[in-house]
C-alpha cells in the first residue's frame, strides 16, 4: 500500500498518474457505507484485475461516513478494518493499492462540531493508513517527497 | 535562476527570500529590486508595508506591481535579483478585480518567468500556503484556492529552486539538497525521494 498525502490541489492526482500510468482508478464512494460487510467485495474484484488500484475522494466519503456514525471511536476503528481488508486483498492478489488522501488540518479549528469531526477524522485516517502503509509520499506544489520508503 | 518560497503566515518567508536574492544579486549597487504585489488600500497594509520595508534595509529599489508583473521587469537592469511579493494576494487581485480567468494568469506568469530568464534577472516569488485546511464550501473561495494552487504547481515545475519555510526555517522541495526528486514531481522508481 503506497500513500500520496497532501493539501487541496496539490497535484496528487497528476503525480500518482504519472507514477502509475495503467492502474484502475475508483472513487472512495463506490466502496459504499461504512461498516457494512459486503462494502469491499467490488472493489477486491477490481484488485484482482488491475495491478494497481488507485483510490480517491476520501474527503467527501469521510464527511458522509460522520453522518452515519456518531461513535468517532467506533468509526475510526471501522476505518482501521477497511484498510486491513485492503492490505488482505494486496496478499491475496499481488496487486497494489494506492490511496490518495487530503491534508486538512492545517487551518483553525472550525467552528462547526461536525467539521472538527471531519478533520479529526481525516487526521487519525491519515496516521492509521501511514504506520501500515509501505510507502508514504506528502505532495506539495506538484512535487514529492518521501516520508516513509518500502523496507 | 527562478526560486519559489512558501510557508504559513509569519513562518519568516520574505527573510528566507530576501537571504536567496542577496545571495544570487548582481554587483551592481542596483541589484535588489523589491517587485510589490499590495497595494496601500488602508492603515493596516500601510503599517505592513512600512514593517516590511524597514525589515529589508536601504538596499532595495521597489517596485509596485499589482497585476502588470512581467512588465515591470522592465523597468529593472538586466543581471538583478527580483524579489515578487507576493504571489497570493496578486492572484486575489488578477481574480477578483480584473476579473481574470485562469488560463489569463497562468500566461502573465508565464510571461514573467520568460521575461526574467530572457533578461538573465534572478526571480524570487512568494506565496502562502493556503490549501491544507478543510476544503473552502465557499464556491468563490474554491476557484480562488484552486486558482492559486494552479499557479503554485506551474511556479514549482518552473522554478530551479523550490523551498518552504517553517517558523523562519528552510525544507528544500527542489533544487540544492533535493537533486533526487525530479521536476515533474514523479517520485523516483526506488523510493529513495528526499525526505529531509
Amino acid at each position: 500500500m503506497q500513500l500520496f498525502i497532501g493539501g487541496a490541489c496539490a497535484g496528487k492526482g497528476d503525480i500518482v498518474t504519472a507514477r502509475f500510468p495503467d492502474a484502475c482508478w475508483l472513487k472512495a464512494g463506490t466502496l459504499g457505507v461504512v461498516g457494512k460487510g459486503d462494502a469491499l467485495a467490488g472493489w477486491c474484484e477490481r484488485l484482482a484485475s488491475a495491478p494497481v488500484v488507485v483510490i480517491t475522494g476520501w474527503a467527501d466519503w469521510l464527511a458522509r461516513a460522520l453522518a452515519d456514525e456518531g461513535d468517532d471511536d467506533r468509526l475510526r476503528q471501522r476505518l482501521v478494518d477497511i484498510l486491513q481488508v485492503m492490505l488482505e486483498a494486496e496478499k491475496e492478489t499481488g496487486g497494489e493499492v494506492v490511496l490518495i488522501l487530503p491534508e486538512m488540518g492545517r487551518g483553525i479549528v472550525p467552528l462547526a462540531s461536525e467539521e472538527r469531526r471531519w478533520r479529526d477524522l481525516a487526521g487519525w485516517f491519515n496516521q492509521d493508513a501511514a504506520c501500515r502503509a509501505d510507502a508514504v509520499w506528502y505532495v506539495r506544489h506538484g512535487l514529492a517527497q518521501c516520508l516513509k520508503r518500502p523496507c | 535562476m527562478i526560486a519559489f518560497v512558501s510557508g504559513g503566515a509569519r513562518s519568516g518567508k520574505s527573510a528566507v527570500a530576501e537571504a536567496l536574492a542577496r545571495v544570487w544579486r548582481s554587483p551592481e549597487p542596483s541589484g535588489l529590486v523589491y517587485l510589490a504585489t499590495a497595494r496601500v488600500s488602508d492603515e493596516e497594509m500601510a503599517t505592513r508595508i512600512a514593517r516590511h520595508r524597514r525589515d529589508r534595509g536601504e538596499d532595495w529599489l521597489t517596485l509596485e506591481a499589482p497585476r502588470a508583473i512581467a512588465a515591470a521587469l522592465d523597468h529593472v537592469p538586466a543581471g538583478s535579483s527580483v524579489l515578487l511579493d507576493c504571489l497570493t494576494l496578486w492572484a486575489s487581485q488578477v481574480m477578483f478585480e480584473a476579473g481574470l480567468d485562469e488560463e489569463a494568469g497562468r500566461r502573465m506568469l508565464r510571461q514573467l518567468i520568460d521575461t526574467a530568464r530572457r533578461r538573465e534577472i534572478t526571480l524570487v516569488v512568494v506565496s502562502n500556503d493556503l490549501n491544507e485546511d478543510l476544503p473552502p464550501r465557499d464556491e468563490m473561495v474554491w476557484r480562488y484556492l484552486a486558482f492559486l494552487q494552479r499557479l503554485h504547481r506551474d511556479l514549482a515545475h518552473q522554478a530551479d529552486r523550490v523551498v518552504e519555510v517553517v517558523a523562519g526555517c528552510s525544507i528544500d522541495w527542489k533544487g540544492a539538497a533535493c537533486e533526487k526528486n525530479s521536476a515533474d514531481g514523479k517520485p523516483s522508481d526506488d523510493g529513495k525521494g528526499d525526505a529531509s
